[in-house]
């Protein structure tokens, strides 16, 4: 690992000033989990680490009637998990964020930092994504927000500047008639990381699916949307046939990755496997039984 | 009575100063003037190094020296196979093989040198295929060929008795290679002094072993070399002598004549091997309709990598231990190892064993659901007995497999689970089981396996035990507290044992072959009573008594006929030293067990004692996604006295981990002989949370040899948890895979392939 000065700006201004100044050679440290590792690999080499450590305002978690759920970057996994505001308004967020990684990383990492950093074999995006976040991203010249559709944009790229900070996810007030659902695999109950993940967020109008929103993540570059599948289950009543089919198009429709964690069949099979789950328990089917 | 006599658990005498921190391994060492080093490996599995060009790196600010194969001796090391340098020569053999050798005043600048370095490779067609290895047209690995080894052993009339058999069945198995995993990468220190002399702090299982290579590896006298044993985070066999690291920086501290500090990262660590062995078995047997084994035809081929180390020994071990184990009397083994263009393979924990009971438990169970018979009775019916004489000569002294069957029965609850109803579901659950046997000790070594205990009593009647047995996490220095303590009558506080050290403590084999608390054990017991018999005999001097009516307690020596006569035990050392001429309490004593070396035939009685072992698993199947989930372990350990029960349990539990590591989690991602996945993130072993309580429980079929009764225990812990695993799969899908890991993957393959036939 290269020597790097490291800065510890007291205001989101300040940071941004400082990533201004240092332009190319500076780079932004959150929790560290990810970034540290690229640095002892000498993937990056960056003189100056702008650490958002001292922002306290950046780890805030609000809930406001009209804006809804605003959680700011640097609040760290568990953080998320144990916050009673998350608890009571999105328990699937607070789910999320307990059950990824390992007790190590979530104490550590943030949620910032674990969009910025984009690695497709995470939680967070497919979920945030289901529940239609929106993030606030400031630079140097302001403040702008996009919708978390337009955010991941391949493996470790997002729409943001060099220079910008992330600095709060707004997740819409809860629509008490929409339930979210999510679901990570694991490999091997020994891997920390999902092999693919899925979110899906419906109306259950009397037994029919409204407004459905299903989200692959983990297992594609960049969380994908299943307009398809979204389709298809859109004023269905769902049976278990239903979901085999929802699950079979879900497999069919994902542009997989393949790699050491698995191969693109693998990970269809298992986008399969966590459909017909999801939507049968979204439809209070029980997913247990065949044949 | 002493709080942690042996038989009662003890927490490990090291576990305070590792608790806070303060225990010392060898990356911890300074010491003034330390350079640091970093080593480059090769990128190609197999090329001709035309050229290496250091001059930049040499000229890098900070950077001390750098060495290539050029520089080293020519003279090779090897353990019979005389075949590696301390750095690669001419040719690299596999990706990872270290060329060249940058010392420098820290670590980042070594690392930065190691980029201006300039090699040109001629890179040559490389064997990565092991199956490939005896083709006539292969790549040769070495000049000499592609076989390392080959054995042959023949016990019986094996074609007669297959011929009797009822039933016949054929399978071939294979296994992959594991990572050891230690906690603690290989580090070392190495210096040199004024003299020349070359001291080396490494983490090592033996150090004289390891002594014995770096006098090799270096070319010079044995006696100019001192090998210290610091604290060591772990070595599962993978540091024992096929690591090279130690070497290393033992040459560069030499050749600069400075402290060299020579610390792998997790990746270096991973790419420098050496991994367990894979191998390919095929298996053979006839049984009769109820059940005798009577005959047994195995044929393996095993892959060593470039180097064949210590990989001829652990194919041995695959090739005939588990015979053992059963009444066997017709058996024909034959085993190949093969080198190929991949990392070096050798000795893991089980050496050998793991392959093995791998092969024969799936095929036990399959064989005994051909013959409609419970697979824990096959295993009973079969197993060898206390008082036998095995078919490779083998004196059971002690044998509690039986007990260990029983006990995995009731715990599991086997005979109610496999009479429910077969489950149809999306989530299958079956159990499976397997059984195991493994050495305490092996005779293979300039026909010795003894241990030596030097123990000095001091002044203040506090104990002080040297040994070179390694303490590498097991808990042998708390095992041969407790047993000093005890024998002497002192508080187990008052005993402290020594780290091994050449130059000081007594010449010892060191943690290999479950061989330390059957043969350190002994001669400690040895020592101590000499011990307790010299300051006994002062005693009775001293108090005008005699020294037959003496007995230590608590520190205290007390005469069991007169309660007048008594003296604390300081006052009798102390008498001792005064009396002697200033000579304290010094005591030497050595145990060499009553064993043989195999003959040319590989028969006889290598082993004082034999540990069984026998393992229950449940395991839960997605049949969707392809994931086994371990749902309950219930491991058995015949391990004779569990001198420190708490340490049995810990090392049981830790060896099914690992095991269940093996079968399920772990897999080296090799592409054309480059690792793909070496590190922890993307190399899975298994963590606390990926596992379910882990059951252990003991049998102590106390060996008529064993200090106390006791035997090896761990080592054979980690048998069984594979073909357990495999049957139990096969009890909840009806589908046997045959080839380690269970990948999901496989077990998607599995289904559909089942489901195919199904509806043909
Ligand atoms: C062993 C392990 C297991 C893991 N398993 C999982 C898992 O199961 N699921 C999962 O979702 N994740 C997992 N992760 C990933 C983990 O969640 C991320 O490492 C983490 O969230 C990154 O956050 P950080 O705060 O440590 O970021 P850092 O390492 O500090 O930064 C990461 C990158 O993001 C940039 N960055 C950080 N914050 C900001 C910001 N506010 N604005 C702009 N740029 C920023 C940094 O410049 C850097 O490039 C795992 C990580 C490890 C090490």
């Amino acid at each position: 690992m290269r020597d790097f000065h490291y800065l510890e700006p007291r205001t989101v201004s300040e940071a941004t000033a400082m990533l201004a100044d240092h332009g190319e050679e500076a780079c932004v440290f959150a929790g560290g989990t990810a970034l540290i590792l690229a640095l002892r690999q000498r993937m990056m080499a960056p003189g100056v680490l702008v650490s958002l450590g001292q922002l306290e305002e950046m780890r805030a978690i609000r809930f406001d009637p009209k804006e809804g759920l605003l959680i700011g970057a640097m609040a760290r996994h568990n953080d998320i998990a144990r916050s009673k505001i998350v608890r009571q308004h999105y328990p699937v967020v607070a789910e999320m964020a307990g059950g990824l990684a390992n007790p190590q990383v979530r104490n550590q990492a943030t949620i910032g930092g674990n969009l910025c950093y984009a690695d497709p074999s995470t939680d967070p995006p497919a979920c945030l994504l289901a529940l239609g976040a929106e993030l606030t991203i400031k630079g140097q010249h302001g403040a702008r927000r996009i919708p978390m559709d337009e955010f991941n944009v391949d493996y470790f790229t997002v729409a943001m500047e060099p220079g910008e900070i992330l600095t709060q996810i707004r997740l819409p007030p809860p629509d008490q008639e929409v339930t979210t659902f999510y679901r990570r695999h694991l490999r091997t109950p020994a891997e920390h990381r999902p092999v693919a993940n899925l979110a899906l967020a419906v109306r259950n109008r009397g037994g029919a699916f409204e407004d459905v929103r299903l989200i692959v993540g983990a297992a594609t570059p960049a969380p994908q949307l299943l307009d398809g599948v979204q389709d298809y289950l859109s004023g269905r009543s769902v049976t278990a046939e239903v979901a085999a089919e929802a699950a079979d198009r879900a497999a069919e429709e994902m542009f997989p990755i393949s790699d050491g964690r698995g191969d693109e069949g693998f990970r269809r099979q298992v986008v399969r496997a966590l459909t017909r789950r999801l939507v049968a328990e979204a439809a209070n089917l029980d997913w247990k039984e065949t044949e | 009575m002493n709080a942690f006599a042996p038989g009662l658990p003890t927490p490990q005498v090291t576990s305070q100063e590792k608790a806070l921190g303060r225990a010392t391994y060898a990356g911890d060492l300074k010491i003034a003037g330390m350079l640091h080093a970093k080593l480059l490996r090769s990128p190609h599995a197999h090329a001709r190094i035309l050229n290496v060009d250091v001059s930049r790196a040499i000229a890098l600010p900070g950077v001390r020296a750098v060495f290539t194969g050029d520089d080293v001796p020519q003279r090779a090391w090897g353990v019979k196979h005389k075949q590696q340098h301390v750095l690669a020569r001419e040719v690299v053999r596999f990706v990872g093989e270290e060329i060249a050798a940058v010392v420098a005043i820290d670590e980042d600048t070594a690392e930065e040198a190691l980029d201006l370095i300039r090699v040109e490779y001629e890179p040559l067609p490389a064997l990565i295929d092991p199956s490939q290895a005896l083709e006539p047209n292969a790549v040769k690995v070495h000049p000499g060929g592609n076989l390392a080894d080959e054995i042959g052993i023949v016990r019986g009339d094996v074609d007669s008795a297959f011929a009797e058999a009822d039933i016949v069945h054929e399978e071939t198995y294979t296994t992959h290679s594991q990572y050891p995993g230690y906690m603690e990468p290989m580090a070392t220190l190495a210096t040199t002094d004024g003299s020349g002399k070359l001291t080396v702090w490494t983490a090592t299982q033996s150090v004289f072993l390891a002594r014995q290579r770096l006098a090799e590896a270096l070319d010079r006298p044995v006696s100019t070399v001192r090998v210290v044993q610091p604290t060591v985070g772990g070595g599962f066999g993978g540091k024992i002598i096929e690591e090279r690291s130690s070497v290393i920086a033992g040459f560069l501290a030499a050749a600069t004549d400075r402290p060299v500090r020579l610390c792998l990262s997790r990746i270096d660590d991973m790419l420098s091997g050496a991994f367990s062995v894979p191998m390919k078995i095929r298996l053979k047997m006839g049984m009769t309709r109820d059940g005798r084994i009577t005959a047994k035809d195995v044929s393996i081929r095993a892959d060593c990598g470039a180097y064949a180390g210590l990989a001829p020994e652990v194919m041995l071990v695959t090739a005939m231990r588990s015979d053992n184990m059963q009444r066997l009397e017709h058996t024909r083994s034959h085993a190949q190892l093969v080198y190929t263009h991949t990392m070096p393979r050798g000795a893991f924990r089980g050496f050998g064993g793991t392959q093995m009971a791998f092969a024969l438990n799936s095929h036990l169970t399959a064989m005994a659901d051909l013959a409609g018979i419970d697979p824990i009775e096959l295993h009973r019916q079969n197993a060898i007995r206390t008082g036998d004489l095995s078919i490779h000569g083998w004196k059971i002294g002690s044998c509690g497999l039986p007990e260990c069957l029983n006990q995995i029965e009731g715990a599991i609850g086997w005979t109610e689970k496999r009479s429910r109803p077969k489950q149809r579901g999306v989530l299958r659950r079956g159990i499976g089981m397997a059984a195991a046997m493994h050495v305490s000790g092996n005779r293979t070594m300039g026909n010795w396996d003894g241990s030596t205990i030097v123990l000095k009593v001091n002044e203040d009647g506090r104990v002080v035990v040297l040994t070179s047995e390694a303490d590498v996490g097991q808990g042998s220095n708390t095992m041969l507290s407790q047993i000093c303590a005890h024998e002497l009558g002192v508080p187990l506080s008052h005993v402290s044992v020594q780290t091994p050290d050449t130059d000081f403590t007594p010449y010892c084999l060191g943690s290999i072959a479950s061989r330390v608390t059957i043969n350190a054990g002994k001669a400690m017991i040895k020592a101590a009573r000499e011990a307790r018999e010299t300051i006994l005999a002062a005693a009775a001097e001293k108090l005008g008594c005699d020294a037959i009516d003496l007995t230590i307690e608590d520190g205290v020596v007390q005469s069991t006929s007169n309660a007048n006569h008594f003296a604390k035990l300081p006052d009798i050392c102390r008498y001792h030293i005064f009396r002697h001429g200033g000579e304290g309490i010094h005591i030497k004593a050595t145990h060499d067990p009553d064993t043989v070396m195999m003959d040319g035939d590989h028969y006889g009685n290598i082993a004082p004692a034999y540990s069984f072992a026998a393992q229950a698993v449940e395991v839960e199947v997605d049949t969707e996604t392809g994931q086994v989930r371990l749902i309950e372990s219930w491991l058995s350990d015949d391990c004779g006295k569990a001198i420190n029960p708490l340490a049995v349990h810990g090392q049981s539990n830790g060896a099914a981990v690992q095991a269940i590591g093996w079968t399920l989690c772990e897999e080296l991602q090799f592409e054309e002989g480059r690792l793909m996945n070496g590190n922890l993130a993307d190399y899975t072993m298994p963590t606390a949370d990926s596992v379910p309580e882990m059951h252990s429980s003991i049998v102590e079929s106390m060996d008529p040899n064993g200090p106390l009764g006791a035997k090896g225990a761990s080592e054979t812990a980690i048998l069984p948890g594979a073909p357990a695993i495999a049957n139990a799969v096969f009890d909840a899908i009806g589908v046997r895979i045959t080839d380690l890991p269970i990948t999901p993957e496989k077990i998607l393959a599995a289904i559909a392939a089942q489901k195919e036939k199904r509806d043909a």
